[in-house]
């Protein structure tokens, strides 16, 4: 694929690739270290006091989001800047050099402040009988602020230098294709679906934005008492639509690069922007099944939220999912680690979503909200479905074409991290299915049937294949590390 | 109506749904892989690919609509609207210990006396008026065996009324299922039915 950036860009470019991955490869098993001791603690294998169990849960839940969705940004940044459009090189910098304060602060806030409210904040917890220093609280507020404000700029910077290019946000959703006038420039996939992800990205950072300043008003002046159900609703609109983009934009590049493996092209018709105009719509309410269990919560919206969860499956499999498939049936493709991940991650993205479809059914959520089937299933999809995806980014970036054949250590590598993700996650639904509560530290406290035994046993098992999942990841980053820091001065 | 169990209890069912989903995603992968090296035109395995997806895309959406329709038949918020209930319980979710007691309160939350354990008449269509003295709580009622089988959110400011009957005499057990600090895995109580 040639580039539209002259060899000195794109060079700079390829530099700030290499920091991203990086910073993703050491970020990451330090997050898979802080959910290694979560699992040993509820097992009985560590001991850690309460709060450090749950500011750890903080961090690991904020870090993943955050590192997931950070790492797809800057990835789809290269791809785009490459490829279709110019990105400015100071300004990723930049927007790069912001997430990485944002990220320090908030370890700084969690593993040593203290804070300890989950990933979710949920209001009014951080305030109220909090066991960890109020400056903590205040802390976090700011490394949120600030990684919001970064993931805003650099998402605006994206659907800005997009909508340039391609003539506007009606272009960019693929109107014209949906009436019927095809551009003579045909729309590349990964336009489109930034675009599908990135502007609902910029609501929910907008509402992200809005309580985090609700929660400076709150410390400054704790007389202050907002709406704890409003506040609900804007939480996990940031959350969903964050964890639920980040899968739609790595997609992205499965769309660009696996044609390039396939031999065959994959691009935007008809079809493909009426489902992704419709998942545009899903992503902004599905969000709406995380408070299922709230019966305060006006009840339309509950029918809403069921409705636009079964709906997402839909676009998903129809048109990507059966896209794949038809990728790769009959097509004499060579397993070489990219197209082999980019298809186990399509696998593990079903098996997830499936499972969460299940979830979203108002009539199984009543037994299973707040269970482990929770973490379950975005576990799954992120750990067997995004993580692969972006493997797969990693490795096709870092191989040369020639050398791909040959890569006994990767291929070692993922399969022991395979094993180690499906047991860790078999595990976590079994919790769920045995009506085992999710964010326990310990289960010691439940004396209800066998709950507390079934749980802590899991929980020891679980620990095993988080270690597998740490070797594996290891053995990968032996050829991994060095090729990808080649790149650096190619 | 759906009733509560068919056969099973509902998270064994959604288990076992999730477990045959997972098995027909890998045997489709498993069955890509294997047959990858077959040799077709592009454009004639796309197409055959292509001519399952049309069938694929109106089952699925004709599997929607009756589930959506079966599914949401029974929904857990105006059972207290439509059916009449024998009587009433006030519970307040407080860092970190569940308050109870018989029939309405006027006080407010913060203010609510009650105990975590309560007796209540078997088969009797019971409302559980549920509050919150301070931060976000959930009410979860499991059964002796260890299953959920009703929960709500205890908020502040909000009243969530849940209805339920207990068909079984004896022992069943709350949990607090949303986080709420540092004793959250510890906030327990029980109920007995006679
Ligand atoms: C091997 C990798 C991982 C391990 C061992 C792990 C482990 C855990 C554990 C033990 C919990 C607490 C579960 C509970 O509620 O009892 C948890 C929660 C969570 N994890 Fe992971 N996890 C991993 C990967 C990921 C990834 C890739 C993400 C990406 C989004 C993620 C996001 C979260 C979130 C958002 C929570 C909820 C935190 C909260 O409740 O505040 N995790 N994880
Ligand atoms: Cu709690």
């Amino acid at each position: 694929m040639t580039s539209i950036l002259n060899p000195t860009e794109l060079k700079q470019q390829r530099r700030l690739l290499v920091i991203w991955c990086i910073t993703f490869l050491i970020i990451f098993p330090f997050l898979i270290s802080l959910g290694l001791m979560m699992r040993m603690n509820q097992g009985g294998l560590a001991d850690l006091p309460p709060n450090t169990f749950y500011s750890y849960m903080t961090m690991h839940g904020l870090g993943m989001a955050g590192i997931l969705f950070s790492i797809t940004l800057g990835a789809a940044n290269y791809l785009i800047s490459s490829r279709y459009v110019k990105l400015k090189i100071g300004f990723q910098y930049f927007v790069y050099f912001l997430i990485l304060i944002g990220f320090l602060t908030l370890i700084f806030a969690t593993i040593i402040g203290g804070f300890a409210a989950g990933w979710y904040v949920l209001y009014p917890l951080p305030f109220i009988g909090a066991s960890w220093p109020a400056w903590s609280t205040a802390l976090t507020t700011v490394s949120l602020i600030v990684l919001g404000v970064a993931w805003l700029l650099g998402s605006m910077h994206v659907l800005l230098a997009l909508a340039k290019r391609y003539g506007g946000f009606s272009r960019l959703m693929g109107w014209n294709y949906i009436v019927g006038k095809t551009p003579d420039e045909p729309l590349p996939p990964m336009a489109m679906i930034a675009t599908v992800a990135l502007v609902p990205a910029v609501l929910s950072f907008l509402s992200a934005a809005v309580f985090l300043v609700m929660f400076l008003f709150q410390y400054f002046e704790p007389s202050l008492a907002f709406d704890p159900l409003f506040m609900k609703n804007m939480i996990f609109f940031f959350g969903h639509v964050i964890v639920n983009i980040t899968m739609y934009l790595a997609v992205g590049w499965v769309y660009t690069l696996l044609p390039e493996y396939s031999k065959r092209d994959w691009g935007v018709d008809r079809i493909f922007a009426i489902s992704w105009n419709g998942s545009f719509i899903f992503i902004i309410f599905a969000y709406l099944h995380h408070l299922y269990m709230d019966f305060a919560q006006p009840s339309g919206l509950q029918f809403a939220g069921q409705i636009a969860s079964y709906l997402s499956a839909v676009p998903v499999t129809v048109v990507t999912m059966f896209g794949v498939i038809g990728q790769l049936y009959h097509s004499k493709v060579k397993w070489t680690m990219v197209p082999f991940v980019f298809l186990l991650g399509t696998m593990g993205w079903a098996i997830g979503g499936f499972a969460a479809l299940v979830d979203s059914t108002i009539y199984v959520n009543k037994v299973l909200h707040n269970t482990l089937w929770v973490p379950a299933h975005f576990h799954t999809y992120m750990l067997a479905g995004v993580v692969l995806y972006i493997f797969g980014f990693l490795y096709y970036f870092s191989t040369p074409e020639a050398e791909r054949k040959t890569e006994n250590y990767s291929k070692l590598g993922i399969w022991i991290y395979l094993i180690g993700v499906y047991g860790f996650l078999l595990m976590f639904y079994l919790g769920g299915m045995n009506s085992v509560p999710r964010r326990y530290d310990k289960y010691v406290g439940i004396t209800v049937g066998d709950v507390q035994s079934t749980g802590m046993l899991l929980a020891r098992i679980a620990a095993y294949f988080v270690m597998a999942i740490l070797a594996g990841l290891l053995v990968m980053y032996v050829s991994l590390i060095t090729r990808i820091a080649k790149k650096f001065n190619e | 109506m759906i009733p509560n169990n068919l056969f099973l209890s509902i998270q064994t069912s959604a288990a076992i749904v999730s477990l045959l989903g997972a098995i027909l995603v890998v045997c489709i992968v498993l069955f890509i892989i294997g047959t990858s090296s077959v040799d077709e035109e592009k454009h004639q395995a796309k197409g055959k690919v292509y001519k399952l997806r049309v069938k694929y895309f109106y089952g699925l959406m004709a599997a929607i609509v009756l589930l959506l329709f079966f599914t949401m038949q029974t929904l857990p918020y105006f059972k207290h609207k439509t059916t009449r209930s024998d009587e009433v319980v006030t519970v307040v979710g407080a860092q970190w210990a569940w308050k109870m007691d018989h029939g309405t309160t006027e006080v407010k939350a913060k203010e609510f006396e009650g105990l975590n354990d309560i007796t209540l008449p078997s088969n009797k269509v019971i409302q559980f008026n549920v509050m919150s003295a301070d931060v976000n709580h959930n009410f979860a009622i499991y059964n002796d065996k260890g299953d959920i089988v009703a929960q709500t959110q205890a908020m502040p400011n909000y009243t969530n009324h849940l209805q339920y009957t207990f068909e079984e005499r004896g022992e069943y057990h709350i949990l607090c299922l949303e986080y709420c600090g540092m004793a959250h895995a510890y906030m327990t109580g029980s109920i007995h039915i006679e």
